[in-house]
C-alpha cells in the first residue's frame, strides 16, 4: 500500500524541540517552520549511524545510490517524529521512491516537498580558503537555517571540486585548501537547489575534479561536464572511496601541477 | 644501495640505482621476503615494502614522460590486478583512467588459462570472434559457454583474451595508436588483438618513474 501525501502543515503540529529528519535541501518555508519550533534536525544523507548498510537490502536494491541507502539506515535507527524529503529537480526520481517505501515502511510522517526556491543566499563557503572536508561539512549545514551566511574572503583557486557532497568526506582530504566547490554543492549553499544553470557551471581555468555518486543519475552530467572542461577528472564512487578512486584524484591534481600551486 | 621497486601482484620489478649498471630485473612475487626494505616502491604491494611510496598512477606518467618523445600520447597499462592509463595532450595530461574492479584481474586470469588449458599464446592466431566481457572473473563463463557449444579450448580462449584487448582499448578512449606497458605486452596474442597501433613498452616504465623521481629527489638531472 502507498501511503498518502502528508501536507506540510503538518510540521506546525509537531512539540517543540522535536526530532526532524531531512533528506536533501527542503524549501526555505519547511525550514522556517522547523527553525519557529526549535526542531532538532537530523541530516539524514550524512552517515549519522554506525549500522551495517547491508540492511538497506530489505528495502532498496543492492545496487542503489549510496546516499539513499544511507538515509533508509539513518531512518530505522533514528528516533524521528518526522521526515521531510525533498524530491523533484532540487533532488532526484530516487529520492522521490524511497520517500515511498519509507513511508511505507515507517510509522512516522514522511512529507515530500519540491524545492523551487530561486533567492540566491551566495556561495562564500565555495569560494573560500579551508579545508575541503571542513568546507563541505559547513555547506551541509548550512541548508539547517534560513538566515543570510556570514561573508568570507574568496580566495585565489587552484583546483575545483564539482558534485555532490560524497558518502565519504575522506576523499576530500586530497584536495588543497584553496579548491573551489561546484555543483549541486554550491547549489546547497547558494539555497537553490534546482538552479540547474548554477549546477551547470564549473570553471575551466584550474583542474577540476567531476565527481557523482555511483548509480546516482548525476553520473551523466559529471562526465558529461568533465569531457567539456579542458582539464578534468570524473570520478565516481560509492559507499567508500577505494584505492583507485583516491589513487586517481592523488594523480590528477599532482600530474595537473595543483599541488605545487597550492604550496 | 638505491633499491626501487614495482611491487605488482605476481611480480616484483627491481633497479638498484647505485649499481656500476643499473638494470631492471624481475621476480615472482611470491618469492618476496616480507622484511624487504626498499627505498621507493610503487605497485599494488608496494606500501608493506618501503616508507616513501608513489601511486602507481603517477609512477606510469613520469615513466611515460620519460620513454616516450611524442607530446601527444596514450600510455595504457595492463596487469595481472588492473589497467591504468594515461593520456598526453601537447605533453600536458589529458585524461587518465585506473580500473581496478571492472578491469579486476584481467592479466592474471589470462596467465591462469594458459598454464591450464597449456597454451603458447605465441602459437594462437587472433581469433575473429570476440565477445563482451565485464572483467577477468565474470568472462570465465563465457569461455565455459563457447567450449560446450562446441568452439575448440583454444578458440575459446583467443576470443576471451581478445575481447579483453578490446576492453582495454576502449577504456583508454580508443586511440589510434597506443603505448602498451605491463606484464601484458609479453603475451602476443594480445598485443596483437589490440584493433589499433600498439608499441609495447614492457614491463618497467613505472620503474622508470620512479627512477626518474628517485634521481629529482636527489638533485640529479
Amino acid at each position: 500500500m502507498v501511503s498518502s501525501p502528508i501536507d506540510i502543515s503538518f510540521l506546525k503540529t509537531l512539540p517543540a524541540g522535536a526530532a526532524v529528519g531531512i533528506v536533501g535541501v527542503p524549501p526555505l518555508a519547511v525550514m522556517a517552520i522547523l527553525e519557529k519550533g526549535a526542531a532538532t534536525i537530523f541530516d539524514l544523507d550524512e552517515s549519522l549511524v554506525k549500522q551495517d548498510m547491508e540492511e538497506t537490502i530489505l528495502y532498496l536494491p543492492r545496487v542503489y545510490c549510496a546516499i539513499l541507502r544511507t538515509v533508509v539506515i539513518n531512518s530505522l535507527h533514528l528516533d524521528l517524529q518526522a521526515i521531510i524529503i525533498d524530491v523533484g529537480p532540487g533532488k532526484c526520481d530516487c529520492a522521490l521512491h524511497v520517500a515511498t517505501i519509507l513511508a511505507d515502511r515507517l510509522a512516522i510522517p514522511v512529507i515530500t516537498t519540491r524545492n523551487l526556491d530561486t533567492t540566491p543566499f551566495a556561495t562564500p563557503l565555495c569560494k573560500t580558503e579551508m579545508a575541503l572536508p571542513e568546507k563541505m561539512a559547513r555547506i551541509c549545514t548550512s541548508i539547517q537555517t534560513t538566515g543570510r551566511h556570514r561573508p568570507l574572503p574568496a580566495c585565489q583557486a587552484t583546483a575545483g571540486f564539482w558534485g555532490v557532497p560524497p558518502r565519504d568526506f575522506s576523499l576530500l582530504a586530497l584536495f588543497p585548501a584553496t579548491t573551489h566547490v561546484y555543483g549541486w554543492s554550491r547549489c546547497m549553499e547558494n539555497k537553490t537547489p534546482a538552479d540547474l544553470a548554477l549546477e551547470n557551471h564549473f570553471n575551466p581555468h584550474f583542474p577540476t575534479v567531476f565527481f557523482a555518486q555511483s548509480f546516482c543519475a548525476k553520473t551523466a552530467l559529471a562526465k558529461h561536464l568533465a569531457s567539456q572542461h579542458p582539464r578534468a577528472l570524473f570520478v565516481d564512487c560509492d559507499v567508500t572511496a577505494g584505492s583507485s578512486v583516491r589513487a586517481k584524484i592523488q594523480a590528477f591534481l599532482e600530474l595537473s601541477g595543483v599541488y605545487d600551486a597550492s604550496c | 644501495m638505491m633499491l626501487l621497486a614495482d611491487f605488482g601482484t605476481t611480480y616484483a620489478k627491481f633497479i638498484d640505482l647505485a649499481a656500476a649498471k643499473p638494470l631492471p630485473y624481475l621476480e615472482p612475487a611470491k618469492n618476496i621476503s616480507p622484511e624487504l626494505r626498499v627505498d621507493m616502491a610503487t605497485g599494488h604491494n608496494g606500501k608493506r615494502f618501503t616508507d616513501y611510496y608513489v601511486n602507481e598512477l603517477i609512477a606510469l606518467a613520469r615513466g611515460g614522460e620519460q620513454l616516450i618523445s611524442d607530446e601527444d600520447f596514450t600510455l595504457l597499462d595492463c596487469g595481472s590486478r588492473d589497467i591504468k592509463f594515461v593520456r598526453y595532450e601537447k605533453g600536458v595530461l589529458a585524461d587518465m583512467g585506473w580500473n581496478a574492479e571492472c578491469g579486476a584481474s584481467m592479466g592474471f586470469t589470462i596467465e591462469l588459462l594458459g598454464r591450464y588449458y597449456n597454451l603458447d599464446y605465441h602459437q594462437v592466431p587472433v581469433p575473429k570472434k570476440s565477445f563482451s566481457v565485464t572483467c577477468g572473473v565474470l568472462g570465465m563463463s563465457q569461455i565455459f559457454d563457447e567450449i560446450s557449444a562446441g568452439s575448440g579450448e583454444e578458440q575459446a580462449v583467443a576470443s576471451f583474451v581478445k575481447s579483453i584487448a578490446i576492453n582495454a582499448f576502449r577504456f583508454a578512449g580508443e586511440p589510434a595508436r597506443i603505448h602498451l606497458s605491463g606484464g601484458l605486452c609479453d603475451n602476443p596474442l594480445f598485443v596483437k588483438s589490440f584493433p589499433g597501433e600498439v608499441i609495447p613498452m614492457g614491463r618497467f616504465v613505472l620503474l622508470k618513474g620512479l627512477a626518474v623521481m628517485a634521481k629529482k629527489l636527489k638533485g640529479q638531472p
